[in-house]
């Protein structure tokens, strides 16, 4: 069934600040319609006319005015389409916003799940099939029902006979395509999946050209390649067929519609009841018939396909954040403490059951001001760590504590303002450098960027791009190495002036100069706030006041280095001795 | 890359070639379609002496009876006719396309492997699919252009006969169409490029803002985020009702053309339908006639509008096709082939001869990425049978630049490379198993079964299988495998850890049994207990091994016969451990920062 009511309830809100446009819509189009169905009546009269014998000048008013109307009518649609498409995309545009801030603020456990492609499959291509499904259900389905239904009536005021005859005749047509049509949809359902399924295995094999080469397995996936198009072939003629079958349908139908006029109009003529013009009538509504039910058939395949859409749109929609972020205690000012009060914390993606314990009872203190430096293999629960207390996640049991409130009564945006990370991946946005440090916020002052960058020391670096500030970034690594992405979210830190830094070390060696840059950065970053280091590097952990091992979610060691590594039974002394990365493979 | 970049591409030749590639399927579509159009001036005629009949006027009095059979005959007739017409076109344009593509992936799979697809695989796909189509369109339109052409001539021809002066009148201003068609055709394309362009930012910030989703929640910066969103949502609006507005004005200005000839023969009609009766210069019929054939070479002009832009698409979808080519002549696209799509396979290409490498050589190897000044300079090796050679060095030296030229995956600017003292031409060709092969720093793995991810069309037996596997380290991953070896792998099947794929990688060379084993750094995703592992099964299960392998660990370093040191794109030093702790900083360096004594190779003291 067309989900037209799921549809109307999805789309009023954002339809209501239009209110006025759309009315004028409705008017534009109904009175189009209008003309559409007076113009045959004025080629009718005209007929007549023209055979009783008529004056000229009467003759060509009536040339002109359908003249007149029939342009007019295009005129109207064009405004038309003008005012659908604005009112359709301003709310659409509306929904898109909507939905993607929505889906901006859900958990973290939701993102997990869905890469980006997926999401814009979801925002803009859910989204643009509504619209297009709005534009159509209007325009066409509506606005041509009217029309149908205009045409067959005015028919009926011609003559009883006429009216029942062509009305019988459009319904069993339009039973007929749909009919045909529901017969076609899977085969053109399969030629779809089928293209789908071969352009999979061609990017597979377009992004794996060096694997194929170098183990020579060129000819297998050549014939791999004809193996897809093999199979595809059946699938394409069965469609094209299914197009076929469906014109064919068509040309049967309104050959059979322009017979049933010449045998109704032959007999009517004969008796009196209709003039020749009028028999002319009949036949030019007849074809105008083609119109709408070639149309409506045509939506049906696509009011289908958008109920698909709706469903998707509104179950994101009921999507609520496992968070609850209505916490309102400010964090106050100044370098934060950090507590972890017996917190356990295991992951839980989407719907999925809640997964292993990741974090196992864990408690530790950090005295507002200190550096730690945090210790682990991979999976020990570091980056976990720093995800509780920038409240991607909350704990399943205990507290996490920033400066002696507890994150999950914190105000959300106080805390994400008061909690600056930094991590190994950072992500820059198709935008200009300026952007990119401040998130597009259009009220941070080009000064304050550059008094921060001048404290880092980055002011040579950002002065040395093309346009500096404006220097439009690409997107993913943004033409700039990882020690200047690093940089870059630095400063994003900066910034924002936190009163805890969790830094993510890069794993990866950079090259010296970029090294030192980055070393200063931190430098500046530490000072008088309470830093957190994820570390890769003996030589990072050389700027912490206190080392935190984890193992396996739990603290198996935390302490003042200095002290740590003077005792010989310490797990750090002995890190210190057989080296790092060792552990961290 | 621009326009001004792009080699011109000949359009008319490479259809031309296309025609003559399947020319009776061609032929076939040329008289079907032309008769499938022509056809609708037969209800033109049939109405018409309907009308007539009903008048007196008929020249031929059928009776309405006979005129509603001649109306069966004609809908059963080209019902007909379009069955016959689509099935030919179905296998025609299939067959164009599958040329089109199958030339263009052959010649890619020709190239150096590392470089094969220009932009993204995304980008390449997308030609692939919207290009080709776009071909298959034009070429598929010359013939119903041959059509509507032929019927727009009979329906001229036949209306002249009646009354030439109405037809001229009404006839002369659609060429003005054809003019405003062919002016609005640029701006379309502008608008529509435009449009594009502001779809692609809109659908490219969602993809930033969701893959970056985590540094956008801990910079607090959700509402900017959005902000600047609806700022890129507004901007497509303005473009897109743009766009979608000229459309309906040229739809407009098309179907105003219909209704001002219309009116226009209303007019001219006035006076000639006046006398009634038989004799009247212009009859009912001949009105329906004229305002039926109307529509119909509307249509045709419009089709022309459309041809001529579709003709010029074309011609970007070659050139953007082209490029794919990497320097291939854009004829290569219509290169006749066997495509194979029915009967029986012709056979695969055996592998090369295996000739036992007794030694490798390069000489003054250089390669530079294009546009940049990084890469390798004038590099000189040998490799010598059953010797273990590590090439090493920091990031960014050029370790996997040095053996993607090497092995042809990346064409080097100058330099020469001997396999048992014989210059090797075709780098890309020669190295291949059972010569040589190769695991990438990131190997990929195809959406198949594991099996078919190993073997990629090789015969072997199970234990073959087997004990490749077992070199590889990767028995106990595939013990957790309900389907074993008929796991499939990929997006729709079990996702495999970074790890467990680049051991499927090394096993899928080893079945291979190459002369020489070429691996690009396994630490990336092994740890280097399973490393060491892989190393130690190597060498115990074959007799004789050559490798050449991209490593910084330890382990790796100590078991060589040779170490290569490459910094910036330069040999630094060659030799063994002991000599380069001595000789060489940049080794001391690079050893320095790995992992301490062997005790730590192997257990882990947490």
């Amino acid at each position: 069934m067309i989900p037209v009511r799921q549809y109307w309830n999805l789309l009023v809100d954002y339809l209501r600040p239009h209110k006025l446009r759309v009315v004028l819509l409705a008017v534009l189009l109904l009175t189009g319609i209008a003309f559409q169905l007076i113009n045959p009546q004025i080629v009718r009269s005209f007929i007549d006319q023209a055979i009783e014998g008529a004056g000229q000048a009467s003759l060509v008013r009536l040339a002109l005015t359908f003249a007149a109307l029939a342009v007019g009518h295009q005129a109207l649609s064009v405004v038309a389409t003008y005012l659908a498409e604005n009112i359709g995309w301003a709310a659409t545009n509306e929904l898109r916003g909507e939905l993607a801030e929505h889906c901006l603020r859900l958990d973290m456990g939701f993102h997990k799940t869905r890469t980006p492609g997926e999401m814009i499959e979801r925002i803009d291509g859910d989204v643009t099939a509504l619209s297009n499904f709005f534009g159509q259900f209007v325009i066409h389905v509506v606005g041509n029902l009217v029309l149908l239904v205009g045409i067959l009536g005015l028919l009926f005021r011609e003559n009883l006979l006429v009216g029942f005859g062509i009305s019988i005749f459009a319904i069993a047509a339009l039973l007929a395509m749909v009919g045909i049509q529901n017969v076609a949809l899977p085969w053109w359902k399969r030629v779809r999946q089928r293209s789908a399924e071969f352009y999979g295995f061609l990017g597979e094999q377009l992004g794996g050209t060096e694997d194929i080469r170098s183990n020579g397995a060129t000819g297998f996936f050549l014939r791999r390649f004809t193996e897809h198009l093999r199979a595809w072939l059946p699938d394409a003629v069965r469609g094209f067929m299914g197009w076929a079958v469906l014109w064919s349908t068509n040309i049967i139908v309104f050959a059979v519609g322009t017979a049933l006029v010449y045998w109704i109009g032959s007999r009517l003529f004969g008796d009196g009841s209709l003039t020749i013009g009028s028999v002319y009538l009949v036949f030019t509504y007849t074809e105008l018939l083609r119109q709408p039910l070639d149309r409506i058939r045509h939506q049906m395949e696509d009011l289908q396909k958008a109920g698909a859409g709706i469903s998707r749109v509104e179950d994101l929609l009921a999507l609520s954040s496992r968070l609850e972020l209505n916490g309102n205690q400010q964090l106050r000012p100044g370098p934060l403490s950090v507590e972890f009060d017996a917190v356990t914390f295991a992951y839980q993606d989407g719907d999925e059951e809640i997964g292993e314990v990741v974090l196992d009872e864990v408690s530790f203190r950090v005295a507002p001001g200190r550096v730690v430096g945090v210790l682990g293999r991979t999976g020990s629960g570091k980056s976990t760590l720093a995800r509780l207390l920038t409240r991607l996640y909350d704990p399943i049991h205990g507290r996490v504590l920033l400066g002696g409130v507890a994150a999950r009564v914190a105000k959300t945006d106080d805390l994400r303002r008061r909690v600056g990370m930094v991590t190994q991946d950072v992500q820059l946005f198709r935008a200009s450098v300026r952007d990119n440090l401040t998130f597009f916020d259009p009220d941070a002052s080009n000064e304050a960027i550059m008094e921060v960058l001048v404290d880092l020391g980055l002011a040579d670096w950002v002065s040395s791009l093309p346009d500096g500030l404006d220097t439009q970034l690409e997107s993913g690594s943004g033409g700039l190495s990882a020690g200047e992405a690093q940089l870059l979210a630095f400063t994003r830190i900066f910034l924002k002036d936190p009163g805890l830094v969790i830094l993510d070390e890069a794993s990866s060696r950079l090259d010296p100069a970029t090294e030192q840059l980055i070393e200063r950065a931190v430098d500046k970053l530490l000072t008088n706030r309470t830093g957190i280091i994820i570390a890769h590097r003996l030589a990072t952990v050389t700027r912490a006041d206190d080392v935190l091992i984890l193992d396996e979610g739990r603290v198996v060691e935390f302490g003042e280095r200095v002290a740590l590594a003077a005792d010989p039974g310490s797990r750090f002394s002995r890190f210190l001795l057989v080296g790092l990365e060792e552990m961290l493979a | 890359m621009n326009a001004s970049a792009r080699a011109s591409v000949p359009t008319f030749k490479l259809m031309l070639g296309i025609v003559r590639f399947a020319p009776w399927r061609y032929a076939g579509n040329a008289i079907l379609w032309t008769l499938v159009w022509v056809m609708p001036v037969i209800p033109g005629l049939i109405s018409k002496e309907f009308f007539d009949g009903l008048t007196g006027e008929a020249s031929v009095s059928f009776g309405v009876d006979t005129l509603i059979a001649f109306m069966a005959a004609y809908g059963l007739g080209r019902v007909a006719l379009v069955a016959v017409a689509m099935l030919n076109d179905v296998y025609f344009r299939f067959r164009v396309g599958s040329l089109l593509r199958r030339n263009m992936i052959g010649r890619i799979l020709s190239l150096p492997g590392a470089r094969a697809v220009p932009d993204s695989p995304g980008e390449a796909i997308s030609r692939f699919r919207d290009e080709v189509e776009h071909v298959e369109e034009a070429v598929d339109l010359t013939v119903d252009m041959v059509g509507t052409v032929a019927f727009s001539t009979v329906a001229v021809v036949v209306l002249a006969s009646i009354n030439a002066q109405i037809t001229l009148f009404v006839f002369a201003p659609l060429v003005l169409v054809i003019l405003i068609a062919e002016r609005a055709g640029t701006r379309i394309r502008i608008y529509r490029q435009a449009a594009r362009e502001a779809t692609g930012r809109v659908t490219g910030a969602i993809g930033e803002m969701f893959g970056s989703v985590q540094s956008i929640k801990v910079g607090g910066a959700e509402h900017h985020m959005i902000g600047n969103f609806r700022v890129l949502n507004e901007a497509r609006r303005k473009v897109m009702v743009r766009d979608r507005v000229l459309n309906s004005i040229l739809e407009s200005v098309f179907w105003n053309t219909v209704n001002i000839g219309t009116a226009i023969i209303l007019v001219l009609a006035a006076g000639a339908m006046q006398s009634s009766g038989s004799g009247a210069e212009f009859t009912v019929g001949d009105f329906a006639l004229f305002v039926y054939f109307l529509t119909f070479a509307t249509d045709a002009v419009h089709f022309v509008g459309i041809f001529i832009a579709r003709f010029r698409q074309a011609g970007v979808a070659f050139e953007r096709m082209a490029e794919l080519l990497q320097g291939a002549p854009p004829e290569t696209l219509v290169v006749p082939r066997d495509l194979e799509l029915r009967g029986a396979w012709s056979a695969v290409a055996p592998p090369p001869d295996r000739g036992t490498l007794q030694s490798l050589e390069v000489k003054g190897l250089s390669y530079t990425y294009p546009g940049s000044d990084t890469g390798i300079e004038k590099v000189d090796l040998q490799v010598a049978r059953g010797s273990f050679t590590v090439v090493t060095g920091r990031i960014g030296s050029g370790k996997t630049t040095l053996l993607r030229a090497l092995l042809g995956l990346l064409k080097p600017d100058t330099g020469e490379v001997r396999w048992n003292g014989r210059i090797v031409d075709d780098a890309a060709s020669f190295f291949v198993p059972p010569r040589t092969a190769y695991t990438p720093q990131i190997p990929r793995l195809f959406s198949m079964s594991l099996k078919d991810n190993l073997l990629m069309g090789l015969e072997r037996s199970d234990d073959e299988v087997a004990a490749a596997i077992a070199s590889a380290v990767m028995e106990p991953d595939l013990a957790a495998m309900a389907e074993g070896l008929d796991t499939k792998v990929g997006p729709l099947g079990v996702r495999l850890s970074g790890g467990q794929v680049q051991r499927t990688a090394a096993a899928r060379m080893f079945i291979r049994r190459p002369e020489l084993y070429v691996f690009d750094d396994l630490s990336s995703a092994l740890d280097v207990e399973t490393e060491n592992t892989l190393w130690e099964r190597l060498f115990a299960d074959h007799q004789v091994v050559t490798s050449l392998v991209v490593s910084h660990r330890r382990p790796a370093l100590r078991r060589a016969d040779q170490i290569i040191v490459m910094n910036e794109g330069r040999i630094e030093a060659v030799g063994t451990l002991s000599e380069l702790l001595v000789t060489s900083e940049e080794l001391r360096r690079l050893w320095s920062e790995e992992p301490g004594e062997d005790n730590g190779a192997n257990s882990v003291p947490v």
